[in-house]
């Protein structure tokens, strides 16, 4: 337990530490410049007022941990309902997180099956290889955020608003590591056993289902952690155009756009923390499925 | 005694569904989040003006990536609210639209410099830099820089153009010594960050005569030939107008009403209760029908910027059609 | 409608052409043959479809248009490249990915420093950074400085982690042998560790690429001067000169892929000995 903290736990706090020394160092002279523009011309500021100045700024520049913190309780509550009644759901940072994440479940959803089915394609067809494979890596330098209100405007004549658009630009960031791990999974098969497949006299389908896939996985699951962080990028970059209704993005440029950093990082932190959950959860799936079907995780393997 | 039950709810349930069938559905596009700017379309539509023209209308916020006209032209939206210089210029490029209605008799939009930078007057702009929102509302300020011979290319004799995002935090941070506001959001936000209006001088496009026509109403041309659209336009319209008078006299119920409709659950009463002040001055003077002699100052306006929005004048870009039916 | 149908028989052609053509050609030249056919399947597709079904130029320009524009106004694209891709993009990459790389061979003298980066590096690389754009915009100002900036914060994360673990990389045998030659740290750097993380460290190259773009053009909209890549695709779509919007994200697209490219024939001449690389 000791040896774990010593070894785990201890260089990460240190670390997180020094950073948030850095951080309300930094304050200072990122916040001094509103300090000296409010006070009168000829005051003199001594340091320790420039300090807890610019450590209490109702707009600053950095904003501070404890102010981020404060913030995020401040927001993610559900107390807004008691106070502004039916309307009050909608101020509370959990339900904007919610938002977000439905869209972000979609685009990985929807970005799971085009890229497995994709990867299915180019490994049986090697037409399919050739054609597709260089256009894949050259839609993700496409800057999303430029066809973004494209995807949204083309979709909505067809009827399809809201959650659909959002999924569907989320999705075009998620599929990208789909197809690349799965692709290299589905071909990393060792060829001894196929041989053995084939002396079996396999069809193709059982080949694919009994050996294919079983190596493949190893593949898809590491590539799926990544999928996932990408269509939270994906979903927060949709909601930016997405004419600002509910959605972290939204709010973080609503709050932009009324220069109120506070709130700003505040909705930051809680994407940060949906990632991490995010990002957590999925490895414990992961971990508990390989297990299941025997095999070792990437980080078991290493250590 | 069932039976004359059940045949009442039957006869109740076919009322409602005939009613229901009754309500033309009708979208409109905003041009920006939702805010007070729009609070008669929002008043309209909580108040159920809409719903007693018959119209079940669908209000879609928009934001700084959204152009209302491309919406139009999508198909996304059957109306939109737009800048005039905008949709003079969409149409120009080829997308015909038509002010229908021109709820805005004012424009709010103003050159907010710091006193510190050494403006005094217009002469004193050459040299500095100017925050500048692009998106097809920079056409009014390149109109009126050419008009006072300043070039926008950058150097000492022009002034130096920056795309101003979302924010005013350029007149700040020192990136900028002006930067364009509205009278009824903007400036607060500078007003809000720490400067005084003593710190402060402002432009208003109003007092110098390049003001162009800000939120008015547009439609596809195509669908003005068709009876039924006119026919829903002209409700909508009506029901628009109703509104905005009872947001103007209302000013609390109407800030309420934006804030039940805000989704992003940012918008705060005190913000949107100063904004729908100031926007009621803007309103202000107009019935709905759009001022012809508005109209031809905004496309002098455009005109003498050069050839940047329109190349000439503009052929049927407005119809009082809509708003004599309306408002009769 | 006639024109819909024929680009469909049109796309059925093609596509049997293209298969034939990965039949006849060898590897090599199949390599680059077969996916321009597909790239000009599916160009000549949408120029068709966009006229048979009388789609409006507020929403998709015919692609025609998209590459006469690209030429007529080759100028003012350039300025626009020149300002975000060479002077955001690529300096915010090399500072972001150099800056990674030394912070890597740190942490790999320090197995304290390894221990606690790399699982901070890893959580901080699945987070949106992108969002950092607006903040990055008030810090840094309008110019190309503030798209550096966010580009090299998107970038430094997934540089990091990929480094460190590439100079992990090597086994302890090897480690070993390099002891027993007397080999100084410096010698055992350049001629073991750094080889055997070159895989790592092109991955992480290859990864960023892509942020770089996404991160620079994102930044130019939330504030830019009168030029860039991000404020000319923003602009022009308010004044519904949809032709160049497109043009310019071809130039994105270009520049992107040719990049990537670049990295691809760098990777296969430095890491020819690595098992991916087998053919």
């Amino acid at each position: 337990m000791l040896a774990w903290l010593s070894r785990s736990v201890l260089p990460v706090a240190t670390i997180v530490a020094a950073i948030i020394v850095i951080w309300y160092a930094a304050a200072i002279p990122m916040n001094s410049m509103r300090t000296y523009m409010m006070a009168p011309d000829d005051a003199e500021i001594s340091f320790s007022e420039l300090v807890s100045d610019t450590w209490s700024q109702k707009k600053p520049q950095l904003p501070l941990p404890h102010q981020i913190v404060r913030e995020v309780k401040k927001q993610a509550t559900f107390s807004w309902i008691w106070k502004e009644k039916r309307r009050g759901y909608k101020r509370s940072l959990i339900y904007h997180t919610w938002v977000t994440l439905s869209s972000t479940l979609l685009g990985f959803g929807l970005g799971l099956v085009l890229g497995v089915s994709l990867s299915l394609a180019i490994v049986y067809s090697r037409v399919m290889d050739l054609s597709v494979m260089p256009w894949v890596i050259t839609s993700q330098t496409i800057p999303i955020i430029a066809i973004a209100p494209m995807i949204i405007v083309i979709m909505a004549p067809m009827g399809l608003t809201g959650l659909m658009p959002k999924g569907v630009i989320s999705m075009y960031l998620s599929y990208f590591p789909i197809v690349i791990g799965m692709t290299k999974g589905l071909r990393s098969s060792d060829p001894i056993l196929e041989d053995q497949m084939k002396t079996w006299s396999a069809t193709a389908f059982q080949t694919f289902l009994l050996l294919r896939l079983p190596s493949a996985l190893p593949y898809l699951f590491p590539a799926m952690k990544i999928s996932l962080a990408a269509a939270l990028v994906g979903a927060v970059v949709a909601e930016l155009p997405s004419g600002a209704r509910a959605g972290l993005g939204a709010r973080l440029l609503v709050f932009s756009y009324r220069s109120e950093t506070i709130p700003m990082w505040a909705n930051l932190v809680s994407a940060a923390i949906l990632a991490g959950l995010l990002v957590v959860s999925f490895g414990m799936l992961e971990r508990a499925l390989n297990r299941r079907l025997g095999f070792r995780t990437a980080g078991e393997v290493s250590s | 005694m069932k039976k004359v039950v059940l045949a009442t709810f039957a006869v109740a349930a076919s009322l409602m569904a005939s009613v229901a069938q009754a309500q033309d559905k009708f979208a409109i596009q905003l041009q920006w989040v939702t805010q007070a700017q729009f609070a008669g379309y929002y008043v309209a539509k909580d108040k159920g003006f809409y719903e007693a023209a018959g119209l079940d209308v669908t209000v879609k916020s928009g934001g700084p990536d959204i152009a209302p006209p491309q919406i139009l032209a999508g198909g996304g939206a059957d109306i939109m609210v737009n800048w005039m210089p905008s949709a003079l210029s969409a149409r120009e490029k080829g997308l015909p639209v038509v002010n229908v209605a021109q709820p805005f008799k004012s424009s709010g939009m103003m050159l907010t410099c710091r006193r510190d930078s050494g403006i005094a007057s217009t002469s004193d702009l050459a040299g500095k830099t100017v925050g500048v929102w692009f998106f097809g509302n920079e056409f009014p300020f390149l109109s009126w820089m050419s008009q006072l011979g300043l070039s926008t290319d950058g150097g000492d004799s022009g002034v130096t153009v920056l795309q101003q995002g979302f924010n005013v935090d350029p007149i700040f941070n020192g990136q900028a010594d002006c930067v364009s506001t509205m009278t009824y959001n903007e400036y607060w936000q500078v007003i809000d960050g720490g400067l005084s209006a003593d710190d402060l001088i402002v432009f208003k496009y109003e007092d110098q005569g390049v003001a162009t026509l800000e939120d008015g109403l547009y439609v596809l041309e195509d669908n003005l030939n068709d009876a039924d659209f006119v026919d829903r336009l002209t409700r909508f319209v009506a029901a628009s107008m109703k509104g905005w008078k009872y947001a103007e006299a209302n000013v609390e119920e109407a800030v309420e009403i934006i804030l039940d409709n805000d989704d992003s659950g940012t918008a705060t009463y005190e913000d949107q209760f100063r904004m729908m002040g100031e926007i009621a001055k803007l309103t202000a003077g107009s019935n709905g029908a759009l001022d012809p002699a508005d109209y031809e100052r905004t496309v002098a306006t455009l005109l003498a910027g050069g050839d940047t929005v329109i190349s000439g004048a503009p052929e049927g870009a407005w119809t009082h059609a809509i708003t004599d039916a309306a408002l009769k | 409608m006639m024109i819909a149908i024929f680009a469909l028989v049109l796309w059925g052609a093609l596509w049997a052409f293209n298969v034939k053509l990965a039949g006849w050609l060898s590897d090599r030249y199949a390599r680059i043959a077969v996916p321009i056919v597909f790239g000009l399947t599916l160009v000549v597709m949408v120029e068709l479809l966009v006229i048979g079904l009388n789609v409006s130029f507020v929403i998709l320009p015919r692609p025609s248009e998209m590459v006469v524009r690209l030429f007529t106004s080759y100028e003012m694209l350039w300025e626009d490249f020149v300002q975000t891709i060479l002077k955001g993009a690529l300096t915010g990459y090399v500072v972001g990915c150099s800056t990674a790389l030394l912070v890597a061979f740190l942490a790999s003298w320090s197995d304290f420093l390894r221990r606690g980066l790399l699982p901070l590096g890893n959580f901080v690389a699945a987070l949106p950074v992108v969002g950092l754009a607006p903040i990055m915009v008030m810090w840094f100002g309008f110019g190309w400085e503030s798209k550096a900036a966010i580009v090299v914060s998107m970038c430094f994360f997934p540089m990091l982690v990929n480094s460190v673990q590439g100079l992990a990389a090597t086994n302890a045998i090897e480690r070993d042998l390099f002891k027993t030659y007397a080999a100084t740290p410096l010698q055992q750097l350049g001629l073991l560790r750094l080889p055997a993380a070159m895989p790592f460290i092109l991955n992480g190259l290859k990864v960023c690429t892509p942020l770089a773009l996404i991160g620079a053009i994102v930044a130019e909209f939330f504030g830019s001067p009168f030029l860039g890549m991000g404020f000319r695709i923003k602009t022009s779509v308010g004044t519904l000169s949809l032709d160049l919007v497109w043009a310019e994200i071809i130039v994105a697209a270009i520049a992107g892929t040719g990049f990537f490219g670049l990295l691809l024939i760098i990777e296969r001449s430095l890491t020819f000995w690595h098992p991916s690389q087998r053919r």
